[in-house]
């Protein structure tokens, strides 16, 4: 009876290692989950979402995740989900939409760069044979592209601006078919689907010519200028590039090169019979009085494009 | 054919003359057609009871898929108990007098008819670059993934050339949808079961949430609900 008594210390042993045991596997598994898992608030978006456990079944095993942490490290982590599940994900409403990279946006929309344009018309009409009315302007070159590939992978943007997805799209609400049907709503979208066309007209407006004094649009009176927009705007010149989706000193560089690379942005590929009412920077020089069209307007860019850092 | 030589043009072996051709071409600027009458629509956002037969009746007519909609009902629900409120937005394309879409496209299949100022795309020219899905501001252009081609409402042409009115407008059974002369719209001098004689006040160019009709000047005009007033009716530039 008092042999079994004798070998208490086997069993307080025995609970000690699996005590140890347990916490040095936790640990370990912490330490590859963190290394694995993307730096950003993103990251935490994706962990808080639940994968349903029919996607969860066909999840890779977590030993063979284990396995090779270096291949994983290596591609960007996707969390598995279904369709309704990501359609509120956190990432597409405010304020985590703002802190999205174009990364975490082409996780799962990664086909807007992928897909391209067909190369004829269903009637044989070849792409390489075509060009639009703003595409006539020298900046314009190369195959056609769909829309999204201009604004963000084409060479001429990247020589001009730093587009990324949420410079034009601000989310929308899923609760509605249509963005915004309900008025109580908190966004400022329209009833289009996806994107505020005010964030187009920025550079898909027409020419202001009647606020420089021209005496008509600039395809008409570029030539008394020797179509060149730096023999005025040497001098004339606003801080109005200076936003975080433009590149400032690439649009001089290539404003210096070429007008119509300016004319590209400020009338020469209008879509909208109405022109941007930018807001009134002043410039070094610039005089204390307000001409009459640049009155009540804001003296700063939109909060949202203005460059971390640069204003108090 | 394709293989035997072309015969030579003089006129294309004067490389100043080509040169010359080519500058020219590059700097062609867009001008807006103006038709001779323009046909637009009408919507009673109060009266619609959202049924959405206009939805189907469009559909059906265009052979449409699920996913891509030529018109779109649009519920708009608001308020707190007991001033609740509900109406109904009611759009397609909307054959705007300076159509977004028609300069952004690269083929030419966006095209404005001069005799009613239809906005129509030749799907048969489109390559679907989706420009002009990008450019509408009111969500006109419809995407269609499995002919990689873009496609819109054109008022059913073919109706409207035989006499009658658009599949939407047939389909409608409240009554709440319509076509006419734009401007005989605006002014509420048309005849139409879409507007009350008592609701003339009403009509407006813009609702509230829909983008500024000075972007195209869009050819549509509604009877307001009180809640979706956004100004004063306000004639266009």
């Amino acid at each position: 009876m008092n042999s079994g008594k004798d070998k208490w210390w086997i069993g307080a042993i025995a609970l000690i290692g699996v005590v140890v045991w347990a916490l040095t596997s936790y640990l370990t598994s912490s330490t590859n989950n963190a290394a694995l898992a993307p730096p950003t608030d993103s990251g935490k978006i994706a962990a808080s979402t639940t994968v349903p456990p029919k996607i969860a079944a066909t999840a890779a095993p977590a030993n063979e995740a284990q396995a090779a942490p270096a291949q994983q490290a290596a591609t960007p982590s996707v969390t598995v989900t279904d369709y309704g599940r990501a359609h509120y994900d956190p990432i597409h409403f405010k304020p985590a939409i703002d802190k999205a990279t174009d990364a975490d946006c082409l996780k799962c929309h990664q086909e807007v760069l992928d897909t391209n344009t067909r190369d004829a018309s269903p009637a044989g009409l070849k792409k390489v044979s075509t060009l639009a009315w703003y595409q006539t302007l020298d900046t314009y070159d190369g195959e056609q592209m769909t829309f999204h590939q201009r604004h963000l992978t084409a060479p001429f943007i990247k020589k001009v601006a730093t587009m990324s997805c949420t410079t034009c799209h601000q989310g929308n609400n899923p609760r509605d078919e249509v963005s915004n049907t309900a008025a109580d709503s908190p966004t400022d979208l329209t009833m289009r689907k996806m994107v505020d066309p005010n964030t187009c007209l920025m550079c898909h407006g027409q020419f202001p010519y009647q606020n420089m004094g021209l005496p008509g649009p600039w395809h008409e009176s570029g030539a008394a200028f020797q179509n060149n927009c730096l023999l005025c705007h040497a001098a004339i010149r606003t801080t109005r590039h200076k936003v975080n989706f433009l590149n400032a000193a690439g649009i001089e560089q290539e404003g210096v090169a070429n007008s119509d690379s300016c004319y590209g942005c400020h009338g020469g590929r209008a879509w909208y019979r109405t022109s941007f009412p930018y807001p009134r920077h002043a410039w070094a020089g610039a005089g204390a009085t307000v001409p009459d069209w640049a009155k009540d307007r804001p003296t700063e860019s939109d909060l949202r494009f203005l460059i971390e850092g640069s204003k108090p | 054919m394709a293989n035997e030589p072309v015969p030579k043009n003089p006129v294309l072996q004067d490389k100043a003359t080509i040169k010359e051709a080519i500058v020219r071409h590059k700097k062609e600027v867009y001008t807006p057609v103006v038709p001779a009458q323009q046909f637009g629509f009408i919507h009673n956002n109060v009266d619609c009871i959202g049924c959405r037969a206009c939805e189907i009746a469009c559909k059906d007519k265009n052979g449409l898929a699920p996913g891509p909609r030529f018109r779109r009902v649009m519920y708009v629900e608001g308020g707190t108990y007991p001033a609740v409120y509900a109406y109904k937005v009611n759009m397609s394309c909307n054959h705007c007098a300076e159509p977004a879409c028609l300069p952004t496209c690269p083929t030419g299949a966006i095209y404005k008819r001069k005799k009613d100022g239809i906005v129509d795309i030749d799907s048969s020219l489109c390559i679907g670059c989706r420009r002009c899905e990008a450019a509408c501001p009111y969500g006109a252009p419809q995407f269609i993934p499995e002919q990689n081609i873009v496609s819109k409402c054109n008022m059913c042409v073919d109706e409207i050339d035989a006499g009658r009115k658009p599949y939407c407008v047939m389909a409608c059974m409240m009554r709440v949808l319509d076509i006419g002369p734009i401007d005989k719209l605006r002014e509420a001098t048309y005849p139409t079961k879409a507007m009350a004689p008592h609701e003339k006040d009403k009509l407006v160019r813009q609702v509230k949430s829909m983008a500024d009709p000075e972007l195209t000047n869009p050819s549509i005009v509604f009877i307001a609900h009180s809640n979706g007033r956004v100004d004063e009716p306000k004639e266009p530039k």
